[in-house]
């Protein structure tokens, strides 16, 4: 894809359901013919990619595509085609052993109550970890261009300021105050078992319950000292996202949900200083007007009649009613996509036509491919 | 020795609460506002109970949007859209009494902190609410509501926001909202009182992850209700039909793209519609695609009156 040219990382962003994944992997497939080394690094835990790309599985681990897969599949690779599963817990739990002073330190995050549900299910915790694994990647020299696949989940917001977030969840000066005495009783090896005090803290007890809080001071506690590693890597994670070796692709489909949830990426990416490298909409129905014809009742029965086909069971009725139908889908679908071209006015907006069948090998990534090739 | 007869479950339409669930994008708002309608036609009162950042439903009826406040939207149809912010304050004013304490505790950094680590506190206090109506009364001591629709957060989403009691109660054993939790639990739970309805497409992703969404719900024994199929597209050509157009020459190119396309999304829904039926146990019910320049009442009529023979 042009508007790709020269970028090292790209974010596949948009909504479920939109073809997110077939379309990473159709741009780093791409990307892998003309030479480079790529990867495409997904979420999507259904087998459905690993499968179009001859692989049983894909796990936590880059794995390279084998070239007689891809010649098979007729596809002349100069470079490489790697691709890689995301696995959210395990990455987390790597993170954390890398970053912990100790093995005992590591232990402790890990068996923590709180820390399991925050690195699962916490806003923006899957997005960070993505991005996270893309830098990783990127600064290992290995490859020269990963395509990531987002968390179909996301909206933009979780995306662009998941590091900050989870920042201040691992360290927040306010919560720090407020849980002070928990904290120091804590750190002198005494068990948590100061009871909540001050106003705040009390009233928030009266919520959850004062084991709540235990559990979050010991957590906040078991994180200390580790604090300053992350931040660095949060900064490098959020510089990333910024840089201009970075581009954003936003993947629609063009029903009005999923345009407008792009749309809202678009200003999002846009409130951030960040511009959109391109728009791609899948599924676009083709106008089998185009091709002329009657499309009227009678007309269809001549030219069926003239066809020597003959009109049983209300057959020109069922075409014409069918005509219409697809016209109908064409015309809203042609709304949407125009609607989009001209709010993203100056964005290389590329259409890949709905497809008679699912996407399921590398036959159909590339054709795919080429439909986001050029400009 | 005692045989336990069961009781027939009573239909979807006279539970309590109906939860619709599924993929995003697979027309949960679509499907809850006809299930509503259905129900709403039969003389029950119902509220649809919106918890998405963005609320479609009143829309959909050609009506302004809801808000926080309930709105009528036809005869015996209400919705409200549910917001975190609102019902954490609403919330939290019910147990604290007082609007300074309340600012004190939650309007401070430390506070915005608590909520983000608090486990889904935005979604237990939602959820919350929308218990509220299922089990609020009249001065009279009638349910205010003969059937609460929840149209619930997509598929990843959806699974948490039905789990949150769960998992709210293994992290806070005490306290109100752990009080709360477990009589929602205990709602969520009853299949003479609630139903939990997917809704999926004859696509590949939104059909994996409504088997999927099956077996977690099933797991975690939720009361099934039926699996909606929706925008379905009917065989409508013979293979050969197809076969003579597409050959029938230059003026008849059109016609045969039209009926080849037709006839592979036809196939295509069948070739899932018979991967749903065989993996998911759950009443399947197929709603039309529907061919609408303008997706409004008039479709939803549409769909409710396709639905209604499931409820």
């Amino acid at each position: 894809m042009k508007p790709l040219e020269g970028r090292k990382i790209v974010c596949c962003v948009g909504s479920g359901g939109v073809g997110k994944t077939t379309t990473a992997a159709a741009l780093a497939l791409s990307a892998a013919m003309e030479g480079k080394r790529a990867l495409v690094l997904t979420i999507d835990p259904a087998r459905r990619l690993a499968n179009s790309l001859g692989l049983k599985a894909l796990g936590n681990a880059e794995t390279l595509i084998d070239p007689s897969h891809l010649a098979e599949a007729k596809l002349t690779v100069r470079g490489e085609m790697w691709a890689m599963m995301l696995n959210l817990k395990r990455s987390w739990d790597e993170l954390v052993r890398r970053n912990a002073r100790t093995a005992e330190q590591a232990q402790a995050i890990l068996d923590n109550k709180l820390y399991q549900t925050l690195s699962t299910a916490m806003a923006g915790s899957l997005e960070y970890i993505a991005m996270e694994k893309v830098l990783e990647l990127y600064s290992s020299g290995r490859f020269d261009v990963v395509v990531l696949d987002t968390p179909p989940t996301s909206n933009a917001l979780d995306f662009l300021h998941a590091p900050d977030r989870v920042l201040d969840v691992l360290d927040n000066n306010a919560m720090r105050i407020v849980l002070g005495p928990m904290l120091k009783a804590g750190r002198f090896g005494l068990r948590l078992l100061a009871a909540p005090s001050g106003l705040v803290l009390r009233t928030l007890a009266r919520f959850t319950g004062s084991d709540f809080l235990r559990d979050l001071a010991a957590f906040m506690m078991a994180f200390e000292g580790m604090y300053e590693g992350f931040k660095e890597r949060a900064a490098n994670v959020k510089a990333l996202l910024s840089s201009p070796q970075t581009g954003f692709v936003l993947v629609t489909s063009p029903n009005p949900l999923t345009t407008q949830e792009a749309l809202f990426f678009h200003r999002a990416l846009e409130r951030d200083g960040i511009r959109t490298a391109a728009v791609v909409v899948n599924r676009v129905q083709r106008d089998p007007r185009r091709h002329g014809g009657p499309d009227n009742l009678a007309a269809l029965r001549e030219a069926l009649q003239l066809a020597q086909i003959k009109d049983e069971n209300r057959l020109a009725e069922r075409l014409c009613e069918t005509l219409t139908e697809q016209a109908i889908l064409a015309d809203l679908d042609r709304r949407e996509v125009e609607r989009l071209r001209d709010t993203l006015r100056g964005v290389p907006l590329f259409t890949v036509p709905r497809l008679r069948k699912d996407v399921h090998d590398l036959a159909g990534l590339w054709q795919i491919g080429e439909y986001l090739g050029g400009e | 020795m005692c045989i336990r007869v069961p009781r027939p479950m009573p239909a979807p339409v006279d539970r309590r609460l109906v939860v619709v669930t599924g993929k995003g994008g697979t027309g949960k708002s679509t499907i809850s506002a006809a299930v509503a309608l259905a129900a709403a036609r039969r003389g029950k009162k119902v509220l649809v109970c919106e918890v998405v950042a963005k609320e479609r439903v009143a829309d959909l009826f050609g009506r302004p949007p809801s808000g926080t406040e309930i709105r009528q939207l036809l005869p015996n149809l209400y919705s409200v859209h549910v917001r975190p912010r609102e019902a954490m304050r609403e919330y939290a004013l019910m147990i604290l009494k007082y609007e300074t304490l309340y600012r004190l505790a939650f309007e401070n950094a430390a506070a915005r902190y608590f909520l983000t680590a608090a486990p889904s506190l935005a979604e237990i206090v939602m959820l919350g609410k929308v218990f509220w109506h299922a089990a609020r009364e009249t001065e009279r001591g009638r349910l205010r509501w003969d059937m609460v629709v929840l149209d619930a957060p997509a598929t990843g989403h959806g699974l948490t926001f039905l789990s949150v009691p769960e998992v709210f109660l293994r992290l806070v054993s005490e306290g109100p909202l752990a009080r709360d939790m477990r009589l929602m639990q205990a709602l969520l739970a009853d299949p003479e009182r609630c139903s939990i309805c997917i809704v999926t497409l004859p696509e590949e992703m939104p059909a994996n992850e409504a088997i999927e969404l099956d077996r977690a719900l099933r797991q975690r024994q939720f009361p099934a209700g039926p699996l909606f199929l929706n925008a379905a597209f009917e065989s409508r050509f013979s293979p050969q039909e197809v076969a003579s157009v597409t050959r029938g020459g230059p003026l008849l190119t059109a016609a045969g793209e039209a009926a080849d396309n037709h006839e592979s999304r036809a196939a295509l829904c069948r070739h899932y519609e018979g991967v749903l039926r065989d993996t998911v146990p759950r009443r399947l019910v197929k709603v039309p695609f529907l061919f609408e320049r303008n997706f409004g009442a008039q479709a939803i009529d549409k769909v409710s009156h396709a639905i209604e023979g499931a409820l």
